[in-house]
C-alpha cells in the first residue's frame, strides 16, 4: 500500500487570515478581510487506518452536493479519472485555503482528464457558505455527513473525533485507486504532489 | 526650569504614539531585514530587479535590487484573498513602470509564504503575473517580514546607508493601485 504522509512544520500550517491592524499609521488605501475560520490549535496529524490500498476498486458511494445533485462515484467509471479530496471540517485552518488553491488549478486536472470530488463531513448549508466565502470553486463538493462520515469510514480516513483526514484518492478511469495520500492534518499538500499522482493516471 | 516640563510632555506624545500607532515610530527607521533569494531564472526578471548574475543557482541579497522604494507583497498561492487581489496587484505593478524618470524608480517583488517554487509559478501563470515571485516554503522570509496574514505588503525605500528602511506596512489589500501607489511614494519621501 502506497501511503504517503506529509508532515512538515509550522510553515505549511500557514493559512491567510487577515488583517487586523497591521498598517502603517495613515494608510487609506487599505481594504481589510476578515477571518471566519476557527482555529484548532495543532491536531494529532493522523487519527485513522486506511480501509483501501492502491489497486483496490474504489468503494462506491452517493452522496449529496452542494450543487443539489446527488454525485456517485461510479458515474466517472469508464470515461472520467477521479480525485477525491477529503477535508477534516468547514471553517478550519488549512481547509479554507486549500481548496481555493484548486479552484485556480483546473486546467491541471483537466489536462489529466480527471475531475474533483471534494468531501466533508458537514451538512450541506454549512459546506453551502463555506464555499461561498471561499469562491472560485470549480468542483462538486459532497456532504458524508449523514450517516454521519460513512464513506470517509469506509475508506478508513474518519478520525476518532467525527471529522475526516486531511487525503486525497486517486481513482483511474476504471474505478482503481491508483494512489493516495493522507497528509498531516495540520499541513496542506504540496500541489506538485498531486500532479505527480495524476501523471500515473495517463 | 521649563526642560522637565518639555521632556514629559515629549514622552507623553511619544507614548501616545506608541499606544494609538505601534508602527508609527518603528517606521521611522526599521531596516528591511537581509533577505536573500535566488537569481531569477527569467532574464527578463534579472533585468527588472538589475541584477547581473546568472540564474544558475546564484542567490542576491534583496538590498541589490535596482529601486528607489522596493514593495514586497506577501502571497499564497491557496489565499483566495490573494487571487482576488492579483489583478490590482498587476496593476499596480503596471503604474509603477509607467513612472517617469524624474520619479522614484518604484519595484515590487512578491513572496509565496510557505508556497513551494511549483505553486508559486502555477500562482503567476495562473495570473499573468510579470514581476519576478519567490517562494517561501519555510516562511524564513515572511517570519523576518514579521507578516501578519495574506495578503500583506512590506514597503521600503532606500536609505542614505545604501540599504531599505520599512516605511509602510500594511495587512490585506487595497482598494485602488493608484492610491496605493500614491502612499508608497509619499511615505517613501518621508
Amino acid at each position: 500500500m502506497k501511503v504517503m504522509i506529509y508532515k512538515a512544520g509550522l510553515a505549511a500550517c500557514f493559512c491567510c487570515i487577515l488583517a487586523l491592524g497591521w498598517a502603517t499609521p495613515g494608510l487609506t488605501a487599505q481594504k481589510h478581510y476578515s477571518s471566519l475560520v476557527y482555529d484548532t490549535g495543532r491536531l494529532q496529524p493522523v487519527d485513522s487506518e486506511l480501509q483501501v490500498q492502491v489497486g483496490d476498486i474504489a468503494p462506491d458511494f452517493e452522496l449529496p452536493a452542494i450543487s443539489g445533485k446527488a454525485v456517485r462515484l461510479s458515474t466517472f467509471r469508464g470515461h472520467k479519472n477521479v480525485v477525491i479530496s477529503f477535508v477534516p471540517a468547514a471553517w478550519t485552518p488549512v481547509c479554507s485555503d486549500q481548496w481555493p488553491g484548486y479552484g485556480i488549478s483546473r486546467p491541471l486536472f483537466d489536462q489529466y482528464n480527471a475531475t474533483l470530488l471534494g468531501i466533508s463531513v458537514d451538512n450541506v448549508p454549512t459546506l453551502h457558505a463555506w464555499v461561498q466565502q471561499m469562491g472560485n470553486i470549480w468542483f462538486e463538493v459532497l456532504s458524508d455527513f449523514w450517516p454521519h462520515g460513512e464513506v470517509a469510514s469506509r475508506y478508513g480516513v474518519l478520525r476518532g473525533d467525527g471529522t475526516a483526514e486531511r487525503a486525497l484518492i486517486f481513482i483511474d478511469h476504471q474505478g482503481r485507486i491508483s494512489g493516495l495520500i493522507v497528509s498531516d492534518i495540520n499541513v496542506r499538500p504540496p500541489l506538485e504532489s498531486i500532479v505527480k499522482e495524476l501523471e500515473k493516471l495517463n | 526650569m521649563h526642560k522637565p516640563i518639555i521632556f514629559m510632555l515629549r514622552a507623553g506624545v511619544m507614548l501616545m504614539l506608541f499606544v494609538c500607532f505601534p508602527g508609527a515610530l518603528m517606521a521611522e527607521s526599521e531596516p528591511l531585514p537581509q533577505l536573500v533569494l535566488p537569481v531569477p531564472a527569467d532574464e527578463h526578471h534579472r533585468t527588472y530587479l538589475g541584477l547581473q548574475e546568472s540564474g544558475d543557482g546564484a542567490t542576491f541579497e534583496v538590498v541589490e535590487i535596482d529601486a528607489d522604494i522596493l514593495l514586497i507583497e506577501l502571497f499564497s498561492m491557496y489565499c483566495p484573498y490573494c487571487q482576488a487581489e492579483a489583478p490590482l496587484v498587476n496593476e499596480l505593478y503596471e503604474l509603477m513602470q509607467a513612472l517617469s524618470g524624474s520619479e522614484p524608480k518604484v519595484k515590487i517583488i512578491g513572496i509565496g509564504a510557505s508556497n513551494s517554487d511549483f505553486e508559486v509559478d502555477h500562482f503567476g501563470k495562473t495570473y499573468d503575473v510579470e514581476f519576478p515571485l519567490f517562494s517561501d516554503q519555510d516562511m524564513a522570509i515572511y517570519n523576518a517580514l514579521a507578516g501578519a496574514g495574506t495578503p500583506g505588503f512590506v514597503g521600503a525605500r532606500r536609505d542614505a546607508a545604501g540599504g531599505f528602511s520599512i516605511v509602510l506596512r500594511q495587512s490585506g489589500g487595497f482598494y485602488s493601485a493608484a492610491d496605493f501607489l500614491k502612499e508608497l511614494i509619499a511615505a517613501g519621501a518621508n
